[in-house]
C-alpha cells in the first residue's frame, strides 16, 4: 500500500473506532447526571425499541444462504426451525446453534442429492 | 455499581469465550472470504491483516479493498466505509446501563461488532455486574482474534481451502441466525413486540435480496421501531394477572 493509502485505512479504522465509542461516553454521561434513575430509565425510549430491532435486522440480514438455491432456502427453514425447538428445551446458547448448524448442513446436502 | 478495574480470569471472560464461540461459525468463512479477496485485489497479507486488525468491520473491508482496487478516489472510500459504519451508533448507547464503571470500556469498544452487540444486548443483563467486563472480554477477543486468524488464513490459503472443503464455507456461517434467532426469540413478548420485530426481520431480508445488505440493517430497524410505534394491536385476552403491553 502506498503511504496515502496506509493514511486512508487509519482514517477509516479510527473513525469506525470512534463511531463505537463516542456515543458510548455520551450515554455514560447522560447516566451520571441522572444517578438517582434506574439505569434503563435513563435510556432513550427510541434506543430502547431500536436495540432489539437492531438484533432482528441482523438476523433477517444474515438469513440468506451462501448458495441461495432451493436445497439452501429448505436447510435455512428447517434449520431454523430445528434451532427453535432446541432452544424451547434447553434454553442454553450453545446447544440450539450446534443443533441448527448440523442440521442445515445434512438438509443442504440431502436436499442436492435429492433435487 | 462496583468498580472493576481489570478484566479478572474470574470475572467471567471464560463464560464468554464460550458463549462468543457460536460467533466464529459465521466469522471465520466471511473472514476468510476476505482474506481470499484482498490479496486478488493486490493487498499483501500484512496489509491485508492490518485492515482486520484495525478497520475490524466486515462489510465495509470488503467496500473498503473493492474501491481500492477499482481505483476509487481515496476520500470517497474512507466515506463509503465509514457510512456503511455508521449503524454502529446506536450499538454502545444500548448496552450502556449495564456497564459497569471499568476505565476498559473504551479500549473493549473497538470490539463492539453487530455479533457481539447482539450476544451482549441479551447477556450482559443476566450476568452479575462484576462479570460483565470480563464476559465482554473474553467474547470480544475471540471474535477479533477469530476473524484476524481467518483473514490471515484466507490470505494464505484461501483459494486452496474454499476449492477442497466448498461445503463448510456454505454449513458453518448457519451459525450467525441461529444464534441470533435464539437472541431474539426472548424479545417475542407480545403482539405488538412480534409484529415489530418480524417487520425488521422480513425488512432485512428483502433488502439484503435486492443487494441492499449494508443500508439494510438500519432502514430494517426503523422499520420495524416505526411499526412498534405506530400499530397498536389489541392483545390476546390473558389470566387475571397477565401482563398487557
Amino acid at each position: 500500500m502506498s503511504f496515502e493509502l496506509w493514511i486512508a485505512m487509519i482514517v477509516a479504522a479510527l473513525g469506525t473506532y470512534l463511531i463505537r465509542l463516542l456515543p458510548l461516553i455520551w450515554m455514560q454521561q447522560r447516566l451520571k447526571r441522572r444517578d438517582g434513575d434506574a439505569a434503563v430509565d435513563v435510556l432513550p425510549k427510541w434506543l430502547v425499541v431500536l436495540g432489539p430491532m437492531m438484533i432482528a435486522a441482523v438476523l433477517g440480514v444474515s438469513l440468506v444462504p451462501r448458495t441461495p438455491d432451493l436445497a439452501g432456502w429448505l436447510a435455512t427453514v428447517v434449520g431454523l426451525g430445528v434451532t427453535l425447538v432446541v432452544w424451547r428445551k434447553t434454553r442454553s446458547l450453545g446447544w440450539p446453534v450446534v443443533g441448527g448448524v448440523l442440521t442445515f448442513g445434512v438438509v443442504v446436502i440431502v436436499a442436492r442429492v435429492v433435487i | 455499581m462496583p468498580d472493576t478495574d481489570m478484566p479478572s480470569p474470574s470475572s467471567g471472560w471464560l463464560i464468554g469465550v464460550r458463549e462468543a464461540v457460536p460467533l466464529l461459525g459465521g466469522y471465520i468463512p466471511v473472514a476468510v472470504s476476505f482474506g481470499l479477496i484482498s490479496t486478488q485485489a493486490g493487498f499483501s497479507t500484512a496489509e491485508t491483516l492490518a485492515i482486520s486488525t484495525l478497520i475490524y468491520a466486515g462489510a465495509s473491508q470488503f467496500l473498503f479493498v473493492g474501491m481500492v482496487a477499482s481505483g476509487s478516489p481515496l476520500w470517497l472510500t474512507v466515506a463509503l466505509t465509514l457510512l456503511i459504519n455508521v449503524r454502529h451508533v446506536v450499538y454502545a448507547p444500548n448496552i450502556a446501563p449495564w456497564l459497569p464503571k471499568s476505565r476498559w470500556w473504551p479500549w473493549l469498544m473497538h470490539g463492539l461488532t453487530d455479533q457481539i452487540f447482539a450476544l451482549a444486548h441479551s447477556r450482559l443483563p443476566q450476568l452479575p455486574a462484576a462479570q460483565r467486563v470480563g464476559w465482554f472480554f473474553g467474547a470480544a477477543l475471540l471474535a477479533w482474534l477469530s476473524w484476524i486468524a481467518g483473514s490471515l488464513l484466507g490470505a494464505v490459503a484461501g483459494e486452496w481451502l474454499t476449492h477442497r472443503w466448498p461445503l463448510l464455507g456454505e454449513v458453518m456461517p448457519f451459525a450467525l441466525p441461529a444464534l441470533f434467532l435464539v437472541l431474539i426469540v426472548p424479545r417475542f413478548t407480545s403482539r405488538r413486540w412480534a409484529l415489530a420485530l418480524g417487520i425488521s426481520i422480513v425488512a432485512a431480508l428483502l433488502c439484503t435480496l435486492t443487494g441492499l445488505t449494508n443500508i439494510g440493517i438500519p432502514l430494517a430497524a426503523a422499520c420495524g421501531a416505526l411499526c412498534f410505534y405506530l400499530i397498536r394491536l389489541p392483545e390476546r385476552v390473558r389470566p387475571v394477572g397477565g401482563k398487557r403491553r
